[in-house]
């Protein structure tokens, strides 16, 4: 375990990581959900920089009821652009945290991913599936040696 | 006595596009349930058009004309996403706005005590310059002011148990303390009204339910806001706005609601029609989407208007025994 004290989030994350602009329609997004099993997908601006976090509970969300129609539809709602339904201001890391620290961000916010950025531009997405990956390479090093040693 | 329900084939003729949930079949499975034997004693009647002079005292005139003018010959024409007009609309609209009417006739004639008009569109969302949320025109409201004008009631109550806020009923009498308008239903859905604060002239009751809410609220609110406003109010005639979408099946809201409690509160309603206009109560169906649920609620609803003598005797009752324990408490026994 000592090993994965040592992780930053750059260390774990996927780099350059799929991202959409802010009028990009709801139909474009859920082609890309459907096409690369993604929970959720950051949205930049011309520079590149997080501007919002669009994910499958958004796209959902967009079809509750709500006071402007008694049935939701299903056509205007698709045609919405990202930055309609997106999550704003969304939760970020910078990509020198130590992933200690991201673990216990991913734990306490109970969710599944988060954007990771450097002064404010979009460098990568982690995951928790990252996380339980660099989990299992830090221990995989250093600490299957030693049950070896015990071994008969 | 009897109790009347008012119908007619045209509001099948009302066509709202494929899928659309405010569809004819609604009305298939209810006439199929009260088709049945526990209903042989209702007597059936054809709801007749509403005269245009009718509709006026709710709507302008420049707005029902333009609104029958839109009905399509063919096809279909959309007024908003969700109110649809087909070619058999215009009729359907005017018999189900004429079925109010002559349902209050009727009963204010003595016919009957009570009466239930199984027609549609709906009318409570349809405000006086503005059809919307499937509803054409105010039936509920039309109702309620031709038991005003052409018999010279000064207080009619109207409660609309439907899941949605009833805005064009409420739009149509909240300056007008003739009328008291009381309503329950799902807070933040359409069409966004309803809040308690809506009070009109004073006579405006608007008890918004959150989500998930069932019988013990229900319950609730008859007791604490309901009942107590009613009985201040004293109506000569009581018009129930009877949607059924509060149901625990209903795709379109999240209350839950069951056909116990359609019955219970229908029951209660007459109880207090007993206490205050000789059991007078007509009934307009509103919404309800799950077709089976909405079937067995009508027909709770149905059976208790049906019951309706029964529940004044007890009402009469309970209230000799009331005045009794009071003239004994009055006597200090
Ligand atoms: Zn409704």
């Amino acid at each position: 375990m000592y090993e994965f004290l040592q992780y930053q989030v750059r260390d774990a994350m996927t780099a350059d990581p799929i991202a959409i602009g802010p009028d990009a329609t709801l139909r474009e997004v859920e082609a890309l959900f459907e096409a690369h099993d993604f929970n959720g997908v950051p949205v930049v601006d011309g520079h590149h920089h997080l501007i919002g976090v669009l994910t499958k509970f958004d796209l959902l969300k967009a079809f509750s009821f709500d006071s402007h129609t008694l049935v939701p539809h299903y056509d205007q709602i698709m045609e919405q652009p990202a930055e309609a339904v997106m999550t704003r201001d969304p939760v970020s890391v910078d990509q020198h945290l130590p992933l200690s620290r991201l673990l216990q961000k991913l734990v306490e916010m109970h969710t599944k991913s988060l954007p990771v950025v450097d002064n404010g531009r979009l460098v990568g997405i982690i995951a928790r599936e990252d996380v339980l990956k660099a989990l299992r390479r830090a221990t995989l090093q250093h600490e299957l040696p030693v049950h070896a040693e015990s071994s008969p | 006595m009897t109790t009347l329900l008012y119908t007619h084939p045209a509001c099948l003729e009302h066509d709202t596009g494929f899928g659309h949930p405010e569809c004819p079949a609604r009305l298939t499975a209810i006439l199929n349930v009260l088709r049945r034997s526990p209903f042989a004693a209702l007597e059936w009647r054809d709801a007749p058009a509403a005269e245009i002079a009718q509709l006026t005292r709710i709507h302008p005139q420049a707005h029902v004309e333009r609104l029958l003018a839109q009905v399509p010959r063919q096809g279909h024409h959309a007024i908003d996403g969700d109110t649809i007009l087909s070619p058999g609309s215009g009729e359907a609209a005017l018999r189900a706005a004429g079925a109010a009417c002559a349902a209050v006739d009727a009963v204010l004639n003595g016919e009957a005590n009570n009466a239930f008009c199984a027609i549609r569109p709906p009318g409570h969302h349809a405000e006086p310059r503005q059809a919307m949320g499937f509803c054409l025109f105010g039936n509920t409201a039309i109702g309620a002011a031709h038991a005003r004008a052409a018999h010279g009631l000064e207080r009619v109550a109207i409660i609309d148990f439907d899941v949605h806020h009833g805005n064009g009923t409420q739009a149509a009498v909240e300056q007008d303390a003739g009328y008291l308008y009381i309503s329950t239903h799902q807070a933040h859905i359409y069409p966004g009204t309803g809040r308690r604060n809506e009070c009109g002239v004073g006579n405006i009751v608007n008890l918004p339910l959150m989500a998930n809410s069932g019988s013990a609220d229900l319950r609730h609110v008859w007791r604490q806001d309901i009942e107590p406003a009613l009985r201040e109010f004293q109506p000569q005639l009581i018009v129930i706005s009877a949607g059924f979408d509060a149901h625990y099946l209903d795709p379109l809201a999240e209350l839950n609601f069951n056909e116990d409690d359609y019955a219970w509160l229908t029951g209660q309603i007459l109880a207090v029609a007993a206490d205050y206009c000789e059991g007078r109560v007509v009934s307009l169906l509103e919404g309800g989407y799950n077709l089976p649920a909405l079937a067995t609620s009508v027909a709770a609803h149905v059976k208790a208007l049906m019951e309706a003598p029964k529940a004044a005797q007890r009402s009469l009752v309970k209230n000799i025994l009331e005045r009794q324990k009071a003239k004994r408490n009055a006597a200090g026994l």
